[in-house]
Formats: structure tokens, sequence, C-alpha cells
């Protein structure tokens, strides 16, 4: 898939799951309480530069955000400061109350090294056969670009599609890989 | 009433055998982690709470955290004393404990019994304080026994480092006569950072201070200060009429004697520790004397003020209970007054004995027909009555009788 294709199947068909993120069972680990995970998720929030997720004890964040329904994910937008934003991403699917000890212990669905681009709002294509049957995301972020003590993410954002005619007893039980 | 899951980190090194508080550090400590434990229970019955010893031969989990109030008592007995703490590889281990409880939507906290010197520098505490509120653990620590070479820096230093908004506590407690307990209940350790807990340590204190109802009379000062405030001011009053009264009838147990057993069943029904002790006194003296009766009902004539006053204790303690009954309370402290210059009208009622049968029979409880009763009424000058209905049926009877 060409950049150019990937770039129109983000138009055509993928919609922003902000719409099915399920809020009540969404956390952050090791965030700063001032700048919470709602400053970069959020609708409003993070459009606004000046409001930013930022780390806390160190550069690591551990993001879980669970969907009310099943859904595919197709690419993610992670928007940031040049130093201070987010480096490698990594991503893993259907992984319920991962904590930063055990993130080494399975491979995660998909990694992403962002670039300067990425950090300005172009959009990071996934492995979409990684991430066909997701019902919560895990977002480990490893580093940022400078190696700075706080990571600062300015904006996350989600684009796929839903499963429709869903199963949900069904769905559960289909193992990710 | 968060939901939490709670390790507590119990020291059993060698420093523990000593006796500064009470009977022995170790065994202080063992009592405030059965408060604990039971305030934490009582506050979400889904808590759960574990304990580890971090001295001995090594770091042992006794019990994984667990609802069960029975495990963790049991698991306390037994516990030997030896060695020295290892402050990093117990909170480490508790950590540990913590990430694998079963529940995962209980909020991680440990709370630490410091009592032995820190052995670890004050850098690697800082190290596992990040880790702990990296992996948002919070941690409440009780810096006690030991108080040597920075041992209060470091443990400070470890809760900067862990504390996130204030979840996290250090309380320091000196040596004294206080159990470590009881300074503990105080503390925002027990009360779960001023929400929760304020049913279970109305319990403790209750059986700490021995006798008195409720949560120090039923209200939770941080709900309601000034209503608080207001009852804990009249019931030092009341404790001052009460000693006072209690000299008296003390020196005229013997002879004293309110007439009826109504009077007595209704004391007993309502007296709080100080009250009742007297008030066994003149149950006791009714069954035995009733000769002395016509002197005790002369007595009880000349001093109004000790026997509303044991009254108004009984009201006070009554109304400790149900805090509705604190406005009670203040009209009765306010009527009993009035009454005392109007019972000199009221007597002149009582010697109509036609008019205090009729009473005496509309009262519950009495019977008219009782023998004790008669003798009362022979004498025509009871003073009791007035106070009698008084404490059955405060508000109508009052009124009635005026």
């Amino acid at each position: 898939m060409s950049a150019a294709e990937s770039a129109t199947a983000i138009q055509r068909n993928q919609v922003d799951l902000l719409d099915f993120i399920d809020w009540s069972g969404v956390e952050c680990l090791n965030q700063s309480s001032s700048h919470s995970l709602s400053n970069a998720l959020k609708q409003g929030y993070r459009e606004d530069e000046g409001l930013n997720l930022e780390s806390d004890a160190d550069e690591q964040l551990l993001i879980y955000i669970p969907f009310t329904q099943v859904i595919k994910l197709h690419s993610v937008v992670v928007m940031g400061s040049e130093e201070e934003g987010p480096k490698t991403v990594k991503l893993f699917a259907n992984r319920e109350h991962m904590g930063f000890s055990n993130v080494s212990d399975f491979p995660p669905s998909d990694t992403a090294v962002l670039s300067s681009d990425n950090l300005k709002g172009k959009p990071v294509v996934l492995k979409y056969v990684k991430f066909q049957n997701v019902r919560s995301l895990t977002i480990f972020i490893e580093d940022n670009q400078s190696g700075s003590e706080i990571t600062k993410v300015q904006k996350i954002a989600l684009y796929g599609s839903t499963v429709e005619t869903t199963d949900m007893k069904g769905l559960k039980k289909i193992e990710d890989h | 009433m968060v939901l939490e899951a709670t390790m507590i980190c119990i020291d059993n090194s060698e420093w523990m055998r000593n006796g500064d508080y009470a009977p022995s550090r170790f065994q202080a400590q063992a009592d405030a982690v059965n408060l604990i434990c039971g305030a934490k229970t009582q506050s979400n019955p889904e808590n759960t709470v574990g304990v580890l010893t971090m001295a001995g031969k090594g770091v042992r989990v006794l019990v994984t955290p667990t609802s069960d109030l029975g495990k963790i008592l049991a698991c306390m007995h037994g516990l030997e004393i030896g060695g020295e703490m290892n402050l990093a590889a117990g909170i480490q281990v508790a950590q540990l404990a913590l990430k694998h409880r079963q529940n995962k939507k209980q909020q991680q906290r440990i709370i630490v019994f410091a009592g032995s010197p820190v052995m670890h520098d004050k850098k690697a505490l800082e190290m596992i304080g990040k880790k702990l509120k990296k992996n948002s653990v919070a941690l409440d620590i009780v810096n006690f026994g030991e108080d040597d070479e920075g041992k209060t820096e470091k443990l400070e230093a470890l809760l900067a480092a862990v504390n996130n908004n204030d979840t996290s506590h250090i309380v320091h407690v000196p040596a004294g006569p206080t159990a470590l307990s009881d300074v503990l209940i105080s503390t925002p350790i027990f009360t779960g950072d001023g929400e929760g807990g304020s049913g279970f340590a109305a319990s403790a204190a209750a059986a700490a201070a021995g006798g008195v109802s409720g949560f120090e009379f039923g209200v939770d000062p941080n709900l309601d200060p000034e209503l608080a405030l207001a009852l804990r001011v009249s019931m030092e009053e009341e404790r001052a009429r009460q000693e006072a009264a209690a000299k008296q009838a003390a020196e005229e147990a013997s002879k004293e004697e309110k007439g009826g057993e109504e009077q007595d069943a209704t004391m007993t029904e309502r007296a709080s520790e100080g009250a009742s002790e007297a008030d066994n006194k003149k149950i006791e003296i009714a069954d035995d004397d009733d000769t002395s009766l016509q002197q005790a009902l002369a007595m009880s004539m000349d001093e109004p003020t000790s026997s509303q006053g044991l009254q108004d204790t009984e009201m006070s303690d009554a109304a400790a209970e149900d805090p509705e009954l604190a406005l009670a309370l203040q009209l009765s402290v306010q009527d009993s007054t009035k009454d005392s210059s109007s019972q000199a009208d009221v007597s002149k009622l009582l010697a109509d004995q036609s008019f205090v049968s009729s009473i005496l029979a509309s009262l519950p409880g009495v019977d008219p027909n009782d023998p004790s009763v008669k003798e009362v009424l022979a004498s025509m000058q009871n003073q009791s009555e007035p106070q009698q209905k008084q404490d059955e049926d405060k508000a109508p009877k009052k009124e009635e009788e005026k």
C-alpha cells in the first residue's frame, strides 16, 4: 500500500474512533495529575496546543483505552513537540490491565517510531491485520524524541472502522494474535 | 468508600522488643494492624488487606490480599521477633503482591510500619518511591520506635517521591502513654483521606474510650462541625454536673431513693457507665430498704439539682446516640431549670392524691397497685414524679403537667 493510497483510505472509510471510546475505563499510568489523558484524547482539548498529556515520574506512559464495541484499527495520529514528543510507541490490542513491568512480556501488536512528520499530524498506518477485532487498546510510550525526563503528548487520535453486526459474546472468544 | 487493596508491612525486627510503647512495640503494632484491617473492610466490603513481615529471615508474605478478617487476625499469631527490617525489599514485595490482586479495579495501597532504623540511603528510597508512583500505588508510612540518623528525613523523602495528590501520608508516633492504635485512629491513614472510615472509627473510638456511644456524639466533625462542637460543649457541662452529683450520690447512697421501679427502669435503659453505677446502687437499695423510702424522698426533695444533673446526663447520652435528640436536650436543659421553680407549684398539685394517682395510672409501665408506688404516693412530697414523667415521655408529658 503506497502512502497516497493509505492517506485516501483514511479519508474514505475510516472514522475517528473517538465516539467509540468507553470513557469509564480509560486509564493512564504515570501521567501528571495536572496534565492528564483527556488533554490528548478529548475533543476540543486535543486541538489546543497548550494542553498536553505529560508524564510524571519518568518519560514512559501507559495508556489503556477500552472501546464500547469491537473496532478495526487502521491508523493512529500522535502529535507532540519536536523534543518532548514521543518516539517509540508500542500498541497492544486486547490486553487488559497491563503494567510497566509486563510490557516486555509479550510482543506488541505493532510498534511505531514517530518521525517529526508524524508529530505534526501525519497518521501512522498500522498493520491492519493485527487490529481486526479490537476491544481495547494499550498504548505504551517508551521514550521521547530528546530523551528528556518528561514526555509531552498533545494529541492522540485513532482512526478505523467498526465491525458491523457484532455478536459481542462470540467476539470476545476470538483470540487476537 | 474507595475500593482498595492494601498490603500492610510489619516490622518484626529485634527493635520491636522495646517496651516504650505499651505493652511492647510489637504488640502495639499488632493492635494497630488489627484496627486498620477492620477499618478497611468496614469502609468497603470489597476491600482486601494483606500482611507481610519485613524482618526475620527475610520478607515473608503472611496473607495475600483478602477480605477475610479472620484469616488476617489468625496470621498475626505466633509471629517471631528477630532480625533486621529490610524496608526496600518489603515495599517491593508488597507492590508485587498488589500487582497480582484478583480485582484489578482496586486502588493499590501499602502501609508500612517503620519502627527500626532504615539501612537504605535516600536515593534508593526515592527510586522506590518513584516506581510506586509510576504504578499508581499509594503509600502510608507509620514512623515510630527508633529515631536516628536521618530516619525521619529518609522516610519524608520516600513519601515525597511517592506522593501523588496527597494520597500518601506519613505519621510520626512518639513514644508515650497513648497507644499506637489510638494515635493512628485520628490520622488520614484510618479515615481514608477524610471520607469513609468514620463508621469504623466511631466504633473503634467507642471501644477505646469505653462506653461513649457513636463517633463522638454521633456526628462526624467533618460533616457538621457546629453540631459536634455544641454537643461536645453540652457533654462537658453535663460531665461537670454529673461529677458533682455523683459525689453527693455516693455520700447518700444508702438513703437516696427515687420513687418506684419505673424510675430505675428508665434510668437503666439510658444510663451511661458513669450514671449507671449510681443507678445500680439505687436499684439495690430500692429492693432492700423500703422503710428508708420516706427519708430518701425527703433527701431527694432537698437536692433537686443533683437528681436533675443525673437526669440530664442520661438525656445527653441519649442525645448522643441520636443527633436529632440534641435539640430535645437543649430544650430539656432549659426546661429543667424552669422546673425547679415550677416544682413548688407542682408539689401543691401533688398534695391532691387523687390527682396524683390519676396521673400515675395514665403513665405507661406504672402499676398503681405496686406497694412501693403506694408508699411513694403516701409521702405526698414526691419530687421525682415530674422528673419521672420527663424521663419517660419528654416533651408531651411536660406540657401535660404544666
